[in-house]
């Protein structure tokens, strides 16, 4: 049953919402899970209550007679006590951060190119939400309007916006904009701080954009697609785990997921590479004078390429829609496709879950490392781009298009 | 039609890594330093001559706020000095306290450095990891005096008490953990390449520069001297007690961290034949009610965490204040360091070079 | 240090980063798991202020003057402890009570803004009549908050300082 054209314009709309929604939500909780992981690293607790209270802020009461002030920190006092719940506490902080980030004043320095300043915090954001365009969260529908739905009822409802079959082309050329954003941000502050973060993060952003492509290439060749949910069912049903061949692709995903990892690691200017706002040598790099709902849209960009990265990674690397990463789903299919247990036969089969199940422990990942390791200076991180990753992911262009050839 | 020109850049004195108050006046080639110059003064406070308006007795609380990470360490400086002018003889079991206390105060400052300087090359966690034991540490202070930053630890002649009950099970058990503590932070930087790379080589400083400028401690013993005065001029009870000097000979950021790394293992050594040779006694020497100096000088230096430590006392005669009193604080020696390790280097080597000079602006202004 | 024929091998392959992923991921893992206020846990956090911190019986809080148990008070102006605090943040006058054969202080200030807890007049004083209490929490949003006084003064040497979020005098 083919929508009208009405139809179609109402349903985008809703998967727009929904997605974006998605989104919107997945960033601020990113930020707060990004406190709660350091501190647990960190043996401590991250946060834990909301400064006074967001309702019953209470006035006068002492710290000898030991109460809390506000009803919310009290509830969240209470969930300490509990061994899993616990971990929950300080939720409300998200909403706290956004608030405060909304009210604070928006301070536009008096030097400041005022037009480019206001203007480069938008290029950021915009160019990283776009991105989600192309995004393919789901495989197919994520459900049917059911029939008795008014207007669009026994209409398919997608988990994405687009099913664009050059995908990953339009996600590289979107997100590479939003550089712009950053060097622009920078030189428009007219400060000197600033001026160096952009231009660390300019070059290190164009050097890391080859091995990054480069290392996405290799799935590419292997499957020969462009496209999300062709490339997760090509790598579930195309590439047979047997023979040297099936082997070697295994080994040169794992590697490749690693190299394509450190380079997104680089794209999203995140530890061991956060030069551009080394807040130890730059005080806050790029958006040092940026306050407010503009350093908040920088700051949202970048939790959101997180999430774009980690997409990319989860769907070319690790199986996208399929439980198994690196090619190892054909072998899984083989013997749980036919089984008596609905479950294992349910593993074999493309879900949303998966994907976003991947997307969660990427996104982990880019915390736990954020407290692992220290940070690369600007001249060795040109060195690990130019002279370790280009070759590296080079060779394993080259192996991959023989494997391609081999089979 | 275009030029090219340096750029000036003020690295503080608000700056999340001056540790302190420093101001750095850099001269930038693209982010190659040409020109480094190191501005102090901002939390001067007269030290000495407010040294020199107390008591004897008196003095001892301001040597608590110049370098007030090793405070226990400014203490032993002063009160050992002052012993020295007058001739006091301290009893043994107060050396040993004193020596147990100041090796502890060693493993803090050494701690408190560790953190920030990883802090500094991007490492967060081995800060809090580090602040873990410090605070530990910090709790054994506050058990035996009070206090846990500004201590005010001794007193002239000896202890104002014995070591409280509890203390040594405190000791004890902090003792147990620490070196697995120590492993913690190694598995977190030593063999990490970044750190490497971040390390070796930045911020070279040979032993002939060093001495030239006078730079002592962890800095001057990475590039190869052995100059430890707890060895060369024992004071308090080191004389008596069994441990290595540690040296490196890379004198870069790298050999300093080791040094240092190697300090906090011989300090644990040092903390535990203090506990288990403990000898018996008073700890507080007879003293006059009353302390007058006769015409008299005395240069007195200990190996604080950060170098050598001196305590330059005059006395006048019948008087109860010191006459001139001076501070030489290895901060503010080493500090002198910055320019020679910095220029021609990148702007994220200056922080890794004031970071392993282990400066506190407390001390460096006094 | 492992020999350098692997070198080539630890540079393709990053084990010195994975050592301390091992590390910070145990320490997650527990602290995951202990993060509520269990006996037994990792984490080194203090939940203060709900939580009241333990101090050690030596910690050197407010100056405090005490009295014997007749309710006399001890301090009998020796004046030893105004002339050793470094600070000179001890005021006393020397005067007369009746029915008390020593001398009484009808004025004993303490001006705790410049006290910088060193407990000297608390090891000078011979009777015994002062003590530092084990008070930290004494900031305040006024100035006179600070100042401390005999008994009929704002702030009474006696009691311990009343603790307050707000300042006490635009307490309505
Ligand atoms: S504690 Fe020290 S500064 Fe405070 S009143 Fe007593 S002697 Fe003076
Ligand atoms: S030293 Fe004791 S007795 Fe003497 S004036 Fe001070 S408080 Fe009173």
């Amino acid at each position: 049953m083919t929508p009208t054209l009405t139809q179609y314009l109402v349903i985008s709309l809703l998967q727009i919402v929904v997605v974006m929604g998605f989104v919107m939500t997945l960033v601020p909780l990113l930020t707060f899970a990004e406190r709660k992981v350091i501190g647990y690293v960190q043996v401590r607790l991250g946060a834990t209550r909301v400064a006074g209270g967001l309702w019953g802020a209470q006035r006068g009461r002492t710290h000898q007679s030991r109460t809390f002030t506000g009803g919310l920190n009290g509830f969240m006092w209470w969930l300490g006590r509990w061994p899993v719940i616990s971990i929950f506490r300080g939720l409300p902080m998200f909403i706290a951060d956004a608030l405060k980030l909304l009210t604070k004043e928006d301070i536009v320095p008096i030097e400041a190119d005022k037009a480019v300043f206001v203007l480069s915090p938008a290029l950021a954001m915009v160019a990283a939400f776009t991105v989600f365009a192309a995004i393919g969260f789901a495989p197919g529908a994520l459900f049917y309007f059911p029939a008795k739905f008014p207007y669009l009822g026994g209409l398919p409802f997608y988990g994405f916006l687009t099913d664009l079959n050059v995908g990953l082309l339009f996600i590289l050329g979107v997100a590479s904009v939003g550089v712009y954003g950053i060097v622009l941000g920078a030189w428009a502050s007219n400060s000197k701080y600033p001026l160096l973060g952009g231009l660390r993060s300019a070059a290190q952003i164009v050097s890391y954009e080859v091995p990054l492509t480069l290392s996405l290439l290799v799935p590419v060749v292997l499957t020969g697609s462009l496209n999300f949910n062709e490339m997760s069912t090509r790598m579930a049903t195309d590439i047979p785990v047997n023979g040297l061949v099936g082997i070697g692709r295994t080994l040169l995903m794992f590697v490749g997921f690693f190299v394509y990892t450190t380079c997104g690691f680089a794209e999203t200017n995140r530890t061991p590479f956060d030069l551009a706002e080394a807040e130890n040598e730059l005080v806050a790099g790029f958006h040092t004078e940026y306050s407010g709902m503009k350093f908040s849209f920088f700051f949202l960009s970048e939790y959101a390429s997180m999430i774009t990265v980690s997409a990319l990674a989860s769907a070319f690397f690790l199986g996208g829609h399929y439980l198994l990463p690196f090619g190892l789903q054909p072998t899984w299919n083989h013997f749980f496709q036919n089984s008596p247990s609905a479950f294992l036969a349910w593993t074999c089969t493309p879900s949303i879950l998966w994907f976003l199940l991947k997307i969660f422990f990427l996104l982990f990942v880019f915390l736990w490392v954020r407290a692992t390791v220290p940070r690369y200076r600007y001249d060795q991180l040109m060195d690990v781009g130019w002279k370790f990753l280009i070759p590296y992911t080079l060779v394993m262009f080259v192996i991959a298009a023989l494997l391609r050839y081999a089979a | 039609m275009f030029k090219t020109e340096e750029m000036e850049i003020n690295l503080g004195p608000q700056h999340p890594s001056t540790h302190g108050v420093l101001r750095v006046k850099l001269h930038l080639d693209g982010e190659t330093i040409t020109r480094c110059t190191p501005m102090i003064g901002y939390l001067h406070r007269g030290v000495e001559k407010i040294c020199e308006n107390k008591t004897f007795f008196q003095g001892q609380v301001w040597t608590d706020r110049t370098d007030y990470v090793a405070s226990v360490s400014n203490n032993l400086g002063w009160a050992e000095g002052v012993e020295k002018l007058f001739g006091i003889t301290v009893p043994r079991r107060a050396h040993y306290i004193r020596t147990m206390l100041t090796e502890l105060n060693r493993i803090t400052s050494h701690l408190l450095w560790l953190g920030t300087h990883a802090l500094d090359i991007g490492a967060m966690t081995v800060f809090l990891y580090a602040f873990r034991e410090r605070e530990e540490i910090l709790s054994i202070f506050e058990a035996f005096c009070g206090a846990r930053l500004t201590t005010t630890a001794f007193r002239i002649g000896g202890l104002r008490e014995d070591l409280p009950p509890g203390l040594e099970k405190l000791v004890r058990a902090f003792q147990a953990r620490f070196l697995d503590c120590i492993d913690e932070y190694e598995t977190l930087l030593t063999e990490n390449r970044i750190w490497k790379k971040r390390t070796i080589g930045v911020a070279l400083l040979n032993a002939e520069d060093a001495i030239a400028l006078g730079v002592t401690g962890p800095v001057l013993r990475a590039a190869g001297s052995n100059y430890d005065i707890r060895k060369a001029f024992p004071y308090a009870s080191y004389a008596e007690m069994d441990f290595e000097v540690a040296t490196q000979t890379a004198a870069d950021t790298y050999a300093r961290y080791l040094v240092r790394l190697e300090e906090m293992r011989q300090a644990h050594r040092i903390i535990n034949q203090c506990l288990d040779g403990l000898p018996e006694g008073p700890v507080m020497a007879k003293l006059p009610k009353v302390l007058k100096s006769e015409v008299n000088e005395v240069y007195h230096a200990i190996e604080a965490p950060k170098g050598e430590l001196g305590y330059y006392f005059v006395g006048e005669k019948g008087g109860q204040n010191p006459y001139r009193m001076h501070i030489r604080a290895p901060s503010f020696i080493n500090l002198q360091a910055l320019s020679k390790m910095v220029v021609g280097r990148l702007l994220a080597d200056v922080i890794a070079a004031i970071g392993t000079l282990d400066v506190v602006l407390g001390e460096v202004d006094r | 240090m492992a020999s350098p024929r692997y070198s080539l091998l630890r540079t393709l392959i990053p084990f010195d980063i994975y050592g301390g992923m091992k590390l910070t991921g145990k320490y997650f893992g527990k602290v995951l798991r202990q993060a509520n206020r269990g006996l037994k846990r990792t984490h080194v956090v203090v939940e203060y202020p709900e939580v009241p911190t333990t101090l050690m019986p030596r910690f050197r809080g407010r100056l405090q003057m005490i009295k014997d148990e007749q309710g006399e008070v001890k301090c009998v102006c020796c004046m030893a402890c105004e002339k050793i605090c470094p600070t000179q943040v001890i005021t006393i006058e020397k005067g007369k009570k009746e029915g008390r054969k020593t001398p009484f202080p009808i004025r004993y200030d303490f001006e705790m803004e410049r006290c910088i807890f060193c407990e000297f007049c608390v090891e000078s004083c011979g009777f015994d009549s002062i003590i530092l209490n084990h008070q930290f929490e004494l900031a305040t949003y006024n100035r006179e908050d600070f100042s401390h006084a005999m008994e009929g003064g704002f702030q009474n040497m006696f009691d311990p300082t009343p603790v307050s979020h707000y300042s006490v005098s635009s307490e309505d």
